[in-house]
């Protein structure tokens, strides 16, 4: 076996496949960006070098620089992870010209898939179905609208050298195919280095279902069964599952034969993806495209078969054989990963940079709860990658249970300092639909049109939440109650009747102390709430009428915040003599805000697109911010005249600063 | 007999009323509670003890012998807080729209006298329309003997005023003597002449929100210590701010059963200063993973940003803690800032709260507005409270302490007890950039060169070693271990007993 390997990749990932190498004794070499010196990859990693700045394109995209580095440690193989190098023949051609083994696919195969038209014909040869589109070069914007209508729309333009939702457009008539066409080219160039694209048929209700495939040196191949991630989020994948609530055995078999048929066809040999589009009416299944890396979502596969695909990926570089044959494949209950990414669900899911205050992700349970993750608390979540800072994987015996393991996993995951979409993850794991099963790629678009807000986190038992505010209260006010300094024989006497005032509602309570905890009794609901929580602890853990249960509270000023299920609310408690005043106190308005463009992201501002005196229109783009490599346009709410440009390009804006101010 | 009953009972039924029913729901209408209803809520329930329920106005001019409502517009007494004994006084804004006459002043006296007598603090819910303009000089006569009654309660017995309706003219002095001033959003404002008066001689249109209200004296003036959005949460804040102070300078700060571990260490602080000296970070952090709890009450969080102040308790007894705050002017001090904070230092010392000073300061603010300004004394205004103060003294360098600046926050030399610094520290003159180029003057022409002095002195003195080595800093400690070190220092320092010369008083730069 390999004495060590380099790990081309940052992040989870890194750390991902550092612990796989360490179980196997093999030691490790991180390389990292300058930003990335203090990272939890490199502080895991055996050695660490250091191989530029920031900015991908300077080190993690730099060959030159990585192989440089594997000859300085004596590294004999690569591990490329996902994204950067993971799928570049070019740097898996390279390192084979200078004898160090890259632990992926040969680079033929590589460049085989890589190109969506090439890997298209392919796998028209191989059997496999696909799309109706169009394969070849595309000249210009005009001619893409004129294969745009051939195709019928919508038509999805899509970047050869693309993957992971990046220089993607779906056009609805010719001016958006227009339009697309030359984003995507320009999106494409910038990204990839690649600027060709190509056209085909969007398939509607669809469900993305893939096929993970490994292969060896040796002509064996088998398939790993399906991941769904039809959960998609303007085509990111937010959670992901395997099984597919959808696929039968018979066209789970159908599928894997074709991914197999493809793999074969290139000679593959690593853990591959074969993506396909699946019509949730129909069941047709369209191959979409072939990842030849190790995917985000492999976990979930390594849950249900129990493989580590990293280590097979690493087994099979050296040249073993496959240990399992498909007979030997099975699926063993349910697994299901939520991606927590560092963004604002509520700010519509503007990347969120800075530093991570808290960071306690939910613990680890083998077989039942797994976290893939590269940051720890403390840490700084840059602007220069992407936005994934971990992964939150469970597995069950069933899909009710795993979905249930996740709820309480995410309940337990504590991330402050910056905003993450956990709130949302919660959300979605409570939709009916989502539970249902029945879902396709366009879920969260067509359940949140219009984006993401605290109204759309549903909670069964909000009196509940009230209930374990009263609780924390009563701890405050229990030790209150013993400063020194007191009039002997006159100290407080604490009530039993108490108000939660939340969300603009009073729910009245009634306290019983208890032996071991306390018992808050709300409209004839009594919630026996038993906890060794104390103040300073984010989680709350205990029981409630015996049930377990975790949500995370901390004080502010006067108010509890309390997140639970993604619902967040800000109890307050007091005595009913207060609440009883407090109602008679009139309802104070929030203010007027719609007169200015606030920033809803700390960010740079890249552009102002108006001027002062301008006449506005709804949806019109006002202001560009640049965050974590992202563009982002602000656009108008409503129609306006501009009165005043307050902050100036170039100017670095933090949240809710004031960009503009209309009439 | 049984008539007196009666009549008591009557006269008690009547001065609960104060101006009635209807000037209630006006009251109530404004968004403010009566006199009697902030007292239920500031006080342990069922503990007041009222005094002057009966008392009356002696005014015999324009019609008021005929016009008499028993208690005269103030509503006095005392009760507790958490078992604490606090005195009482809340002005009655639906009685004679809550003015200021003889006998009005004369229950506030009451009340500050008993204060002072047993030592407890005094709280006082203003709510006034000014001095009863009926009794002329007799009001006068009362305000004054207000203010001398707080002028000899400062530092003697804690004082802390809630703004809850108008407190305008000559009434607004006595807050300003008192220790704290929380405000009401909306309902309440403080000016020493109002938007009429502004107009006529300024011809400056103002509105009484914009020319006194919670927010402009929160963020502007920096007169107020806390904003809040009605009565009930400033009433629920003022009963947990009095559990950070003693009842007089006689007592210990009162302390609760301790939870938090002393020995809790938290790594992630270690990642907290940045490599980059110019990239700002959050000195809040610091304070919160340091204290007992994560709890700190921070005062006039909204003025002179560059500065922290505030409460929290260590190992359960109270400190004061003080603060640079890097993400505001990059924690420099400046006039506001080194009034802010002097001000909270005498606090601290004249209570017996032990002060914890975190350091990240680049020195002072330079400019014509602070020179002019007379940062000269606003700033040996700082400088002159820490050398002064002898309660327990613990301070923490995390970065930056340039210049004048390091003196000035709490440093070995004015007397700190205990003086650490994280490994980051940089205790010097001033940054390296700025010293090279006075001290190479003539290679200013060469930045080459400059560039090479600067990585030396930089290599040389940007780290806590100088300081060390001549015992300006007690020992060198590590981000993550910050709490264990100063619970331990200030639980060394529990006994700490410093006296100053005994004089009058001593002159601050005022």
């Amino acid at each position: 076996m390999f004495k060590k390997i380099l790990i081309a990749n940052r992040g989870e990932i890194a750390c991902r496949v550092i612990k796989t190498a360490r179980k196997m004794g093999i030691a490790t070499v991180a390389v990292h960006s300058e930003a990335d010196k203090d990272a939890l990859f490199v502080e895991m990693a055996d050695e660490a070098v250091c191989i530029g700045p920031a900015a991908s394109k300077e080190s993690y995209l730099r060959m030159d620089k990585i192989i440089d580095a594997c000859k300085q440690t004596g590294a004999e193989a690569v591990h490329p992870g996902y994204g950067f190098l993971s799928e570049n023949a070019e740097f898996s051609r390279r390192l084979e010209e200078e004898g160090i083994k890259f632990i992926g696919p040969k680079h033929y195969s590589v460049a085989k898939m890589g190109d969506k038209i090439e890997s298209k014909k392919l796998a028209i040869e191989a059997g496999v179905n696909t799309i109706p589109g169009y394969n070849d070069a595309i000249a210009g914007p005009a001619e893409a609208v004129e294969i745009a209508k051939k195709i019928g729309y919508p038509v999805m333009i899509k970047a050869s050298a693309g993957g992971g939702g990046k220089g993607l457009r779906v056009a609805y008539n010719d001016q958006e195919a227009f339009e697309g066409f030359s984003s995507c080219v320009n999106e494409a160039k910038a990204s990839f280095g690649d600027d060709r694209v190509f056209i085909e048929k969007y398939v509607l209700e669809p469900r993305h279902i893939e096929i993970q495939v490994l292969g060896d040196s040796h002509g064996n191949y088998v398939y790993l069964n399906e991941r769904d991630c039809s959960i998609q989020r303007r085509h990111q994948k937010v959670i992901e599952e395997a099984p597919s609530p959808f696929v039968d055995p018979d066209m789970r078999k159908a599928m894997g034969e074709q991914a197999v048929a493809l793999a074969r066809a290139v000679n593959y040999e690593s853990a591959g993806t074969v993506e396909f589009v699946v019509s949730g009416a129909t069941k047709e299944f369209y191959f979409l495209e072939m990842n030849t890396r190790l995917q985000v979502e492999h976990p979930v596969t390594e849950l249900i078969t129990g493989l580590d695909l990293v280590e097979q990926m690493i087994r099979v570089a050296y040249g073993e054989k496959l240990p399992i044959a498909q007979a030997d494949v099975k699926i063993n209950g349910w697994s299901m990963e939520c991606r927590i990414n560092a963004e604002d669900p509520f700010r519509g899911f503007l990347p969120s940079t800075g530093r991570l205050v808290k960071f306690q992700a939910p613990t680890e349970i083998p077989g039942k709860v797994r976290v893939d993750t590269g940051v720890y608390e403390g840490g700084e979540i840059s602007m220069f990658y992407d936005s994934m800072i971990a992964k939150l994987i469970v597995h069950g015996a069933n899909r009710e249970q795993a979905i249930e393991r996740m709820r309480d996993a995410l309940n337990a995951f504590v991330i402050r300092g910056i905003s993450s979409n956990i709130p949302f993850q919660a959300a979605l794991l409570q939709h009916p639909r989502f539970c249902s099963g029945n879902f396709n790629t366009g879920f969260i678009a067509e359940e949140y049109p219009q984006g993401f807000d605290a109204s759309m986190v549903p909670h069964d038992d909000p009196a509940l939440l009230a209930a374990v505010a009263t609780f924390a209260r009563l701890r405050y006010i229990d030790r209150a109650v013993q400063i020194d300094g007191q009039l002997a024989g006159h100290g407080r006497k604490v009530g039993s009747e108490w108000v939660v005032v939340m969300g603009g509602k009073q729910y009245p309570m009634s306290v019983l102390h208890t032996a071991n905890g306390l018992d808050i009794t709300h409209a004839d609901k009594t919630y026996s709430i038993v906890s060794d929580w104390k103040f300073g602890d984010l989680l709350f853990q205990g029981t409630v009428n015996g049930a377990p249960i975790c949500l995370q509270i901390e004080r502010r000023g006067l108010r509890y915040r309390i997140s639970h299920f993604g619902l967040q609310v800000e109890p307050i408690v007091m005595t009913e003599r207060a609440a009883e005043l407090l109602a008679m106190m009139p309802e104070k308005l929030p203010p007027d805000m719609s007169k200015f463009l606030l920033s809803p992201m700390p960010g740079l501002l890249r552009d102002i697109c108006v001027a002062e005196g301008q006449e506005v229109k709804a949806g019109e783009k006002l202001a560009i911010i640049e965050a974590m490599k992202m563009e982002n346009v602000l656009k108008a709410e409503q129609d306006g005249k501009v009165s005043k440009v307050v902050a100036k390009p170039g100017a670095s804006l933090s949240v809710d600063e004031v960009i503009i101010e209309f009439e | 007999m049984q008539e007196i009953i009666r009549q008591l009972d009557e006269k008690r039924a009547k001065a609960r009323l104060g101006g009635g029913q209807k000037r209630i729901d006006a009251q109530h209408s404004k968004g403010k509670l009566t006199a009697r209803e902030r007292i239920e809520l500031l006080l342990d329930e069922g503990s007041f003890e009222e005094w002057d329920m009966f008392k009356e106005h002696r005014c015999t001019e324009f019609g008021m012998e005929a016009d008499h409502t028993p208690g005269d517009g103030v509503v006095i007494g005392y009760g507790t807080v958490n078992g604490r004994l606090v005195f009482v006084f809340s002005q009655d804004f639906t009685v004679f729209g809550g003015s200021l006459s003889e006998t009005h002043a004369e229950k506030i006296c009451k009340v500050m006298d008993h204060a002072m007598k047993v030592g407890a603090p005094v709280i006082g819910l203003n709510d006034s329309g000014g001095a009863r303009i009926q009794e002329g000089v007799d009001s006068l006569g009362g305000y004054a003997d207000v203010f001398q009654r707080n002028v000899m309660a400062s530092g003697v017995v804690p004082q802390i005023s809630l703004i809850m309706g108008p407190c305008a003219g000559g009434a607004v002095y006595s807050p300003a003597m008192t220790d704290f001033i929380f405000m009401v959003k909306d309902s309440s404002y403080m000016f020493v002449t109002g938007p009429e008066v502004v107009k006529t001689v300024t011809h400056e249109e103002v509105t009484a929100e914009e020319l006194g209200g919670a927010v402009t004296h929160n963020t502007k003036s920096g007169v107020a210590d806390l904003a809040f959005e009605n009565d009930v949460e400033a009433l629920m804040m003022t009963r947990r701010l009095i559990g950070f102070i003693p009842s007089s300078n006689r007592e210990k700060a009162p302390t609760v059963p301790a939870i938090d571990p002393a020995e809790r260490l938290d790594f992630s602080l270690d990642t907290l200063v940045p490599t980059n000296p110019n990239q700002p970070y959050d000195m809040k952090e610091v304070i919160i993973k340091m204290v007992d709890d994560g709890d700190f009450f921070e005062l006039q969080p909204d003025y002179a940003k560059n500065i922290i102040i505030g409460f929290a308790r260590m190992e359960g007894a109270p400190v004061g803690i003080v603060a640079n705050q890097p993400l505001v002017l990059a924690g420099c001090l400046d006039i506001k800032s080194s009034i802010k904070a002097a001000r909270f230092v005498r606090f601290c010392d004249a209570f017996n709260i032990p002060v914890v000073t975190l350091v990240d300061v680049p020195g002072f603010m330079p400019g014509t507005t602070q020179e002019y300004g007379g940062i000269i004394k606003h700033g040996a205004k700082l400088l002159y409270a820490y050398a002064e103060c002898t309660v327990p003294k613990v301070t923490l360098i995390t970065r930056k302490a340039y210049g004048g600046a390091y003196d000035v926050m709490s440093s070995k030399h004015l007397r700190g007890d205990v003086n650490f610094a994280w490994p980051s520290a940089e205790i010097a003159v001033m940054g390296p950039k700025g010293a090279v180029e006075i001290i190479f003057r003539g290679e200013k022409d060469d930045p080459a060169k400059l560039a090479q002095r600067e990585a030396e002195y930089k290599a040389r003195f940007a780290n806590p070693f100088v300081a060390g080595a001549r015992g300006f800093i007690d020992d060198v400690i590590m981000p993550h271990e910050t709490r264990k070190r100063v619970c331990r220092s200030l639980s060394m320092l529990k006994n700490k007993e410093l006296e100053n010369p005994w004089r009058k008083h001593g002159n601050i730069p005022l």
